[in-house]
Formats: C-alpha cells, structure tokens, sequence
C-alpha cells in the first residue's frame, strides 16, 4: 500500500526552514548548471544558425579559417564562372569575394579585443539576407564608411552611428548599425572591399562566398575547385564550416560539467543531511506506519519522494533564478579566428528539463541512505522508546 | 582550551551529519580553490627574471598586421635594447589540425640572448640549432607528446601561409613553457619567396627600468610610418589574449559566490538542527553557571570547527591533487601551470571561518539567550 503524498508535504512543511533552505541550496546548483549550459549553448548556437544551404565557402588550400586565408584577385573569375554556380535573373553569378582582416579594438569596458572587418561588395548582402541595416544606412564606396553590427556597437568605443574610428592610417566613420539574426555575422564590422584592400595594402581576397545552383551542382563545384591543382582553394559547406568553430566553447564546456558534478556533489550531501534527520526525528511515526500495516517499501519509496520533492522545489527555484539571464548578451574568443565572438545566453526548455532532471538525479541520491534507514526501523524498539 | 574535549564530544555525537557537512563544504572548497586558481592563472602569466626583460612589439592595428623584416635594425639601434628577435606565429599543421601547438618562426642571431634561461638546451644542441637553417628545437612536453627524438623530421603545413617546411629537431629545451616549437625564421621567409615580414619584435631590455622608455622610443620610430607599432612588456601582451577571452572574472566570481551561499545554507541548516536538539542541554549549561557568552563561544567553535576544518580539507586537497598533474597536457597547453597559491588557500580558510560564523551566529544566539526555564521545559 502506497503511503499518500499528502504525507510527505506536510512533513517538509513541519521542517520548512530547513527544507526551505535545503532547497535554496539545491535551487543554486541547478541554476549555476542552467547557465553554464545557456552559455554553451548560445555561443554553439551563434555557429549553428549561421549559414545557408547550397553556399559555399572557398578558402586558400590548407586555410583553416578565413582570418588565415588570401589569394589572388584574378582567380576570383575563374571561380564565379564556373558551371554550377547559381545566377540571378540578369544572369550574375552569385559570388562574393571578400576580405577579412582583424583590428584590435578598445571595448567600453576598456580592455582590448580583436574585432573582424569584411571586406564586401553588394553581392555580400544578397547572399546573405538575414544582414539588415537597422540604423543609418549601408556603406558607400571609396568613403571610408563602416557598418557594424548592433552587438558589437553595444561592447565597443565609438563604434555607434556618426562616431570615427581611427584605424591604422585612415579614420573611418560609422554610418550603420546592422543585424544578422543571431548568427557569426552579428560579431563583424563591414566595409566596402576596395577601401579596406587599400587601407591594409592587400589586393588580395579572403574568401569566395558563392551560392550552388543545387546540392549535387554544390558537390561536383566542390570537388572541381580542389581538383584544380593551379589555383590551390578549398570549398566547404558554408553551414559546416561555421560549425566547425563550435570548438571555440569546449573550454566552457568542460568547465560547466566540473562545476555541475562538484556542486551536485555538495547538494546531494546536503540534501542526505536533511532527509536523515528528518528521518530520525520521525522515528515514532515510521514506527507507527508500519504497526498500521505500511510495507518497507512503501515506506523506502515514502522517504524517497520527499526527498524528490524537496529537491524538485529546489529545482524549479533554480530555473526561476537561471532565467533572467535568458537573452544577456556576451563574448568571447573565437580561437579558429582569433576575434571576438559576441552571443546571447539561451536557455532553452530542454535546458530546463535537463536541469530538473539534475535535480531529480541530486534528490534521489540524497535521499536513497535516509531512506533505507527509515524502511529498516524495527518496531519493537521505536514504538518502546 | 579546556572547553576542547567537550567541544569534539559534541562534534561526535551526531558524526554522519558532521561528516556530511564537513564533506559538503570540502566538496565545494575544491571547487572555489579551482575557480581562483583559474583566474590566478589566467591573470599571472608565469613570469622569470628573462621574461620581466622582454617587450613585444605588434602591429598597431592588430597582431593580423605584419612587420616588416627592415623594423629590426632601426629597433636594435634603440638605446636599451640588448637583444632581439622578429618571431611569426606560424600555425602550421603537423599531420592533424588537432594536433595543434604554438609554433615561431624566429630570427635566430640574439634567440638565445633574447630567452636566457627560459630556453634551456645543452650547448651543443644550441649550436646544432644554429648551424641547420630548417633545423627546429621543441620544448620538453611537446616533445614528450609525440614522442619526438633529436634528429626527427617534422613536417608542417602552413595554414595561413601557403608554404610547407620540414623541419630537423635539432633540440629540446626547458623553461617556463615547455610546449611550443621554434625554427629559423630565414628558412620560413626563402620559403616565401624573401617576402621579409614578420609577426611582431621580441626585444631584450638591458633592465626593467628602461623597459617604458624603450617601448616609447620604438613606437615613435614607427608613428608615421605605414606599420606603426605597439610595444608592450610581455605580460601585458599575454594578457592582452586571456582578455581577449571576455568575463571570466564575473563568470568565476559569481560562480564563487552562489557556491558560498550554497554552503552557508548548509552549513546553517546543520548547526540549527543540532542545536535545536541540544535546547535542554544548553539549558542544563545555563544553570550551571555557563555565561551567555560561553555557551555562544561554545555552539560557535563547533561550527567553526566543521566549516574550517571541511574548508582546509578542500583547499588542500585541491593544492595536492593539481600539484600532482600536469595542466598543459590536460588543457592543451592552455594553462602551463595550475597551482593553488597561498592567498588561495588562505581566502580559503577565511571563507570557511567566516561560513561557520554567519551560519551558526542566528541559531547560537537564540540558543545562548533562551532563558533557562523556557529551556529546561521545551520538549524536542
């Protein structure tokens, strides 16, 4: 026979500040887990977003990024009028050619970080919708002009409208504030080609971004450009090469995972502390349960429930004080590119679960020794003390 | 101090609850000793008496700018400077992208003069080095790694130079940093058709007290130049990439202080039951004679005594069990060395003297001022 729930409530209220603070205890190591996971998962997630079927991105042969790949203007022909590459209606290819070149910028904050500057043409913007102008307007060719994304205008000195950066010899202005839904582009300054090819004193491109005309025109283009040994490039997926810089939150990671299992640790004890001594002090009325006729088991899975209770309360008090933090934008190092990378914290529903789950897995294991220690109370004794 | 044994007899009488507290908090002091020492790292780069000699200097727009190669003589006719070496951060790949380590191309005439002891080889090895133009020397654990002998060919593909190199492992050297890998910056630019640009400078000041005025000689030479410079002392070029790395400070510290209130919850939680239990007894010390003082030191110790003594358990554990690995295997090289510092340890034992106080100072005071009537009666 099943001892009823109403039970086990009343008893954690009987005891309300201890389990209250049992389950304040358990409630922060669950929100600490909640957003080292948001964490990982906003910064994956900038990664993942960014990209679009059927694009491509072509780098220098051996170039494991685009901050570490250059090559010759001219092959930029041979590459958009290859068979496969999708046309607009007046019959232009589309390809981008671009250059990506990094500058060491001063934050609000104060401390230095490395920001990326494309170099792009109009072609750029087509082949990537989800960039839009939200404030001022788009750069204009051989002016010096800069457009920036709004996280970046957040995080960065005089990088808002109207403002002038000094970069190396020239002082470009701030014209736009732009968005990119979320994805890599978000982190990124851009420029017209021309002015940042002369600023830098590099004639060169970075990377082809180019639109296939379909999946196997994607493949055959591909194995085309690197089975021509004379210009020496590599294609990738766009959307694989972007997740391919997921490593950049490894660290994170790991450290989130040692930070959970240390605390689930402690909280575990803590709650076993507390199911123990709510088991002793209740001695008389296990005793009496099992003169009514209550099972062993049902009083071992009894004192598992509360303990699951208390640790599920303190679960959802978790979540609450995880969620908050839901959408605060952050950065860090991308190391694939040596720049700044700029994401929001993102707390999913599956992160919740996953964090209720913890809290189940913390209150089981808290509560599993206090409650065979209930279950193996002998009435005999209790009921004479 | 004679109060002691019946202080432990205390302690012992409910002896899973202490265990269990006195884990929980130990438990979580490994983990704040980690956090610090995380952050300690991170914002102490190892420094030796040759490194607090060394200025970097970069392009001033960023570490993406290269030098040119003509930047080294106008820089070594700088007066202070005693040594230097233009050094490129190679990135090459050694048959796997994941077998990632850092690698230079340097100018070798001052290497040696430039790093000091922080390059350690047997002279034979040094002047083998020297004599092989694609000769390379590899720090001791890169070397470990994979199980390179002097004499091994290493091949690498640039991945952000279009060259390949291989490379004759002429030494191994011991340091500070014992994980990346040098070869003749004069083979790397042949390579490169004599395209004669570097990374950035590595220049030896003859004392740290000249270090600010060469630094601001070398960047007026280059002001109005098209490679302006940024020269700054090594340290604060390495920490220039762990800022580059965003908020781990709030990250760690907010982290800390959940895990401190966490414990404290715990710790309180613990000591309000045992003394809730003990009401008689306290009583019974009251009519005693025991002052209201007394039984507070008393009930107060006995916290103490479990949060400190889970704290030094924490703390030290951690300071053995990290000084027992190796973090630069662990962390790919990231952080070279992981070792919980004094101040740690001491924060350490503060926060468990002052968990012990704040968690036991609410119950323990009610204890201590029940009256002694209202004690005696109260049934638990």
């Amino acid at each position: 026979m099943k001892i009823p729930l109403k039970y086990n409530l009343r008893s954690l209220l009987v005891r309300r500040v201890g389990a209250l603070m049992t389950a304040i205890g358990i409630g922060l190591t669950v929100a600490i887990f909640i957003v080292m996971n948001a964490l990982v998962n906003g910064l994956d997630s900038t990664f993942v977003q960014t990209g679009h079927d059927n694009h491509l991105v072509v780098l220098r042969q051996g170039a494991l990024n685009e901050t570490g790949s250059y090559f010759d203007r001219s092959i930029f022909d041979t590459i958009r009028l290859l068979d496969g590459v999708k046309r607009d209606p007046s019959g232009e290819p589309l390809a981008s050619g671009e250059i990506v070149v990094i500058i060491n910028h001063p934050r609000i904050s104060g401390e230095s970080a490395n920001v990326m500057i494309r170099g792009v043409s109009e072609m750029a913007f087509r082949l990537r919708p989800e960039v839009q102008i939200v404030e001022g307007r788009r750069f204009r060719h051989g002016l010096r002009e800069l457009i920036v994304s709004r996280s970046l205008s957040n995080r960065f000195q005089d990088m808002q409208v109207g403002k002038v950066i000094r970069i190396a010899r020239s002082e470009w202005r701030v014209v736009g504030i732009f968005e990119a839904g979320g994805t890599a582009y978000d982190s990124e300054i851009w420029a017209d080609y021309d002015d940042v090819a002369q600023e830098w004193d590099r004639p060169v491109y970075s990377s082809i971004l180019l639109s296939a005309a379909d999946p196997q025109a994607a493949e055959r283009l591909k194995k085309r450009i690197k089975d021509d040994q004379r210009i020496n490039l590599q294609a990738f997926d766009q959307k694989a090469y972007f997740q391919e810089q997921t490593v950049s939150s490894a660290g994170i990671k790991a450290l989130g995972y040692f930070i959970a299992v240390l605390m689930g640790i402690g909280s575990c004890f803590a709650a076993m502390n507390m199911m123990y001594s709510a088991v002793l002090s209740r001695m008389k009325e296990v005793g009496t349960l099992r003169a009514l006729g209550f099972r062993r088991r049902s009083i071992l899975s009894s004192f598992v429930v509360e303990s699951l209770i208390l640790a599920m309360a303190g679960g959802v008090l978790g979540c609450v004080m995880a969620l908050p933090l839901h959408g605060l934008s952050t950065g860090t190092a991308n190391f694939m590119s040596f720049s700044e990378v700029l994401f929001h914290f993102r707390i999913t529903p599956w992160i919740l679960l996953q964090g209720l789950i913890f809290a189940a897995v913390i209150g089981i294991l808290g509560g599993i020794l206090p409650a065979r220690r209930a279950a193996r109370i002998r009435l005999v004794e209790v009921l004479r003390d | 101090m004679k109060f002691l044994p019946f202080l432990l007899r205390n302690l012992f009488r409910n002896r899973r609850r202490t265990l269990l507290t006195a884990t929980s908090i130990a438990v979580s002091l490994f983990l704040i000793a980690t956090l610090l020492t995380v952050l300690s790292e991170l914002n102490n780069p190892p420094t030796t008496p040759d490194s607090a000699l060394r200025l970097v200097s970069r392009h001033k727009v960023s570490l993406g700018n290269l030098l040119p190669i003509a930047h080294a003589e106008k820089i070594r006719s700088v007066p202070g400077v005693t040594g230097l070496c233009g050094s490129l951060w190679f990135a090459g790949v050694y048959k796997d992208p994941s077998n990632f380590f850092p690698q230079f191309a340097i100018t070798t005439d001052d290497l040696f003069e430039v790093y000091g002891d922080d390059l350690k080889m047997t002279e034979a090895e040094k002047e083998a080095f020297l004599k092989d133009r694609t000769g390379c020397i590899a720090g001791r654990k890169l070397a470990d790694r994979f199980g390179w002998k002097l004499g091994e060919k290493i091949f690498l593909e640039g991945s952000i130079f279009p060259v390949e190199v291989e490379l004759t492992l002429r030494g191994i050297y011991e340091g500070p940093d014992e994980t990346g890998l040098f070869f003749n910056w004069e083979y790397f630019n042949e390579a490169m058709n004599n395209w004669n640009y570097c990374g950035f400078y590595i220049i030896k000041v003859a004392s740290g007290d000249l270090a600010p005025r060469v630094a601001e000689s070398v960047d007026a030479l280059f002001q109005n130049t098209t490679a302006p410079t940024k020269t700054e002392s090594e340290k604060a070029f390495v920490l220039g990439f762990i800022s580059m790395l965003g908020n781990v400070q709030l990250l760690i510290t907010s982290i800390c202080s959940g895990v401190i209130f966490a414990i404290v919850l715990v710790a309180a939680n613990t000591m309000a039951m045992s003394i809730r239990e003990r009401t008689r007894e306290i009583g019974i010390l009251k009519a005693l004679g025991f002052r209201r003082h007394q039984v507070l030191f008393l009930l107060l110790s006995e916290a103490i005594v479990i949060t400190l003594g889970g704290s030094l358990i924490g703390s030290w554990g951690a300071r053995l069990l990290y000084s027992s690995i190796d973090p630069s295997q662990v962390t790919a090289g990231f952080l070279q060395r992981f070792y919980v510092t004094p101040q740690t340890l001491a924060l350490c034992a503060l926060i468990g003297l002052g968990v012990g106080l704040v968690s036991a100072g609410i119950p323990a005071w009610q204890a201590a001022r029940r009256p002694v009537v209202d004690a005696l009666r109260r049934i638990v």
